[in-house]
């Protein structure tokens, strides 16, 4: 009966405790953006919806890009805003899941946004490109960059990053430039990797290059040696790994182990500086097929600095295109001289090289970018620096 | 290069790889040939080997020891001894109460172990890869286009002749002997004064502290570690172990240098990819066990099994 007691006394203790916990203000909102030193007049609103996951396994990355818009926005608006009027925001959760996703899309179109910035996981971007179209609200796309979406665009959706294809092309220019004529591939064997390589082997034939060798290693293998020879034999001159930074990582090193001397070239799957590490010395020199990221682009630097300050930690791998996002949409509006719907599309259609961080912009009649927006970055003294 | 050239480049290739394959299939052979099991927690020992002895190197680092040469071969022997020491008490522990056990209960408890192993690994390192930073180069010896860095060499020497050690104390010590007469009948050992559980942890502890050595090797040449890095490296070693013949040492030697070479030639061959390599070695694998089923040195027994 005691025990019983304690254990009563033990439980109520509890809730108590939860309940002065809860009822505690959560951590309070951190400084920036804090003292405006005079608002701006505005003459209405502009209201813009954001559609990324912010449940889920994505949910950094979509909480990401949902921050980056909010600079981007918060300093439009300091400026002045588009047409005289605040940019405002309302955020569709589409959790990366495609009925998430529908969900979110209906809410934003119910809401009235004049315009769609989003779209992270492709399956979750997929679905919503038709309510949009029905809706006919502009969908800027900022991270999603699957072929299909491509596809399925019924022509309101536009997508600032490069889809998978145009790294071959940045691949295929970097080993041009280094003066590369016989290439050798290795993938992993997994879809984005295999393709990757598939593709990039397909325009290396195309420019009237060689081949020499196309090859696999398995996940979870560690030694690479005999490939290596393999590799040197072939008399390659270049070497294209289109999978991930673990296995990189020794490839690179045991290249350099087993005496290759060629140029070494990774895709953006090994983009990380964990790679440098890894592989040490043998990193220096490694070059990389990289997208945007907001790290490597000098151009960025108040922009990661704004984030920094607002946020409080680093800008994640896409927020820089988020950010663009948000300045390409406001310049459409103001090109446009309103938000008519068929004058934003028409705006957006022809944008014309519109300057961003990422590069400059400018979209092929499927809504894609003209020109890829991959960088080439390079690892030197450890870490991974601009090639120009 | 040349055909000649590429075949030695690929024999060296073969021949490190085969040595690794070979210490951690001592490991397996041991354990199996003494008490009967398949100890699946041995791969993940050599793992805990890796990560062990780059904690001692990072420690190491700014002393006298260095991260070159002196700093690993004293990281290995202490990582050796510990990790050794662990080997005794996954044995104490996890497989002695069930020696009179179905091998089934102990085989899963092996696998308990292996997953308790590679778990906790996983949460201490968060999943990530690391970086085994060491100061050696990338110097080496090249005789025409063959090239063989000196990291290479002396991994190969040092993993050999801890094979050629083990093999003696095999052969010719007593506790060599007593490991011997209780892989043949343990109970009569026992009647004769043997002391099993003794000699039996004994193997544990060389079985283990061959695998960390392998670990310490792999993270030296291949430079990262991971908490799942030995898994592959498990079953192919386990393979090498019944390809020599389980329970002989020599033949887990053999195997695992076979095993080495045919994956280096595999890579090789022409006008198929390197994917094809594994279907290459595992299908002259299986086609060895059709004519020789108990391994390439083992005899041919059928009453003790």
């Amino acid at each position: 009966m005691k025990k019983r007691l304690w254990i009563f006394a033990f439980v109520i203790l509890l809730i108590l405790s939860g309940v002065i916990g809860c009822s505690q203000p959560a951590a309070p909102p951190s400084g920036g953006g804090g003292e405006e030193s005079e608002a701006p007049e505005f003459d209405g609103e502009i209201l813009l919806g954001i559609m990324v996951p912010v449940t889920g396994s994505e949910a950094t990355y979509g909480k990401d890009m949902e921050n980056a818009m909010k600079i981007a926005a918060d300093e439009i608006n300091a400026a002045g805003g588009v047409l005289g009027k605040e940019i405002k925001f309302t955020l569709g959760d589409d959790g990366c899941d495609p009925q998430m996703c529908t969900a979110a899309a209906s809410k934003l179109v119910s809401s009235e946004v004049v315009a769609v910035l989003g779209g992270y996981c492709s399956g979750a971007t997929i679905p919503a490109l038709k309510i949009y179209g029905d809706a006919k609200i502009p969908f800027v796309i900022t991270a999603a960059n699957s072929t299909q979406i491509i596809d399925e665009n019924p022509g309101w959706a536009y997508m600032i990053n490069s889809p998978g294809y145009h790294q071959a092309d940045a691949a295929s220019d970097c080993f041009e430039e280094l003066g590369v004529e016989k290439l050798a591939f290795v993938h992993q064997g997994d879809g984005f990797s295999e393709n990757l390589a598939e593709l990039t082997r397909d325009e290396w034939k195309d420019r009237g290059h060689e081949v020499v060798a196309y090859d696999v290693v398995n996940k979870g293998e560690q030694d690479f040696s005999s490939l290596v020879t393999k590799i040197r034999s072939s008399g390659a001159e270049g070497v294209y790994w289109t999978a991930y930074h673990a296995d990189g990582a020794l490839l690179i090193k045991q290249l350099r182990q087993g005496g290759y001397t060629g140029e070494i070239t990774v895709a953006d799957g090994s983009s990380s500086v964990q790679l440098l590490e890894i592989a040490g010395s043998a990193g220096e020199g490694v070059y990389c097929t990289s997208p945007p990221v907001v790290d490597f682009l000098p151009k960025a630097k108040q922009f990661i600095s704004a984030y920094n300050a607002k946020y409080g930690q680093e800008p994640g791998p896409y927020a820089g295109l988020a950010y663009d996002g948000v300045y390409l949409m406001a310049d459409a509006i103001e090109r446009a001289g309103s938000t008519d719907p068929d004058a934003m599309r028409e705006a957006l259609s022809a944008t014309d090289n519109f300057e961003t961080l990422s590069g400059a912009i400018a979209f092929t009649p499927k809504n894609v970018l003209e020109e890829s927006n991959f960088i080439t970055i390079k690892g030197e003294g450890g870490k991974w620096v601009l090639v120009d | 290069m040349s055909f000649q050239e590429i075949f030695i480049q690929q024999v060296v290739n073969g021949l490190l790889l085969g040595s690794f394959y070979g210490l951690v299939a001592l490991g397996y052979s041991m354990v199996y040939g003494i008490v009967k099991l398949l100890n699946f927690a041995h791969a993940d020992v050599y793992m805990v080997g890796g990560f062990c002895s780059l904690t001692l190197l990072t420690l190491f680092k700014d002393t006298f020891l260095g991260n070159s040469w002196t700093g690993i071969v004293v990281s290995m022997l202490i990582t050796m001894v510990i990790v050794g020491l662990l080997g005794v008490v996954i044995e104490r522990i996890a497989y002695k109460p069930l020696r009179e056990a179905p091998r089934l209960s102990l085989l899963i408890t092996a696998l308990g172990v292996s997953m308790i192993l590679y778990n906790s690994v996983m949460v201490v390192t968060g999943g990530e890869y690391r970086a085994y930073k060491t100061g050696l180069g990338f110097q080496g010896i090249s005789i025409g286009s063959v090239f063989v860095t000196h990291t290479q060499i002396i991994l190969t020497v040092a993993a050999v002749a801890l094979m050629l050690v083990l093999h003696l104390f095999i052969t010719k010590t007593m506790y060599g002997k007593a490991m011997r007469a209780i892989s043949m009948d343990l109970d009569c050992c026992r009647l004769m004064g043997v002391n099993c559980n003794k000699i039996i942890a004994l193997t544990f502890f060389v079985g283990t502290a061959l695998a960390a050595s392998a670990g310490t090797m792999a993270g030296v040449y291949y430079g990262s570690l991971h908490f799942f890095m030995g898994f592959v490296i498990g079953i192919k070693a386990f393979t090498a172990a019944v390809i020599g013949g389980i329970g002989i040492i020599p033949g887990a030697m053999l195997g695992g240098l076979l095993l080495g070479l045919l994956e280096s030639f595999g890579t090789q061959i022409p006008f198929i990819g390197s994917e094809w390599k594994d279907v290459f070695s595992f299908s002259i694998l299986i086609i060895i066990l059709i004519f020789k089923p108990t391994g390439l040195l083992g005899k041919k027994e059928s009453e003790r099994m």
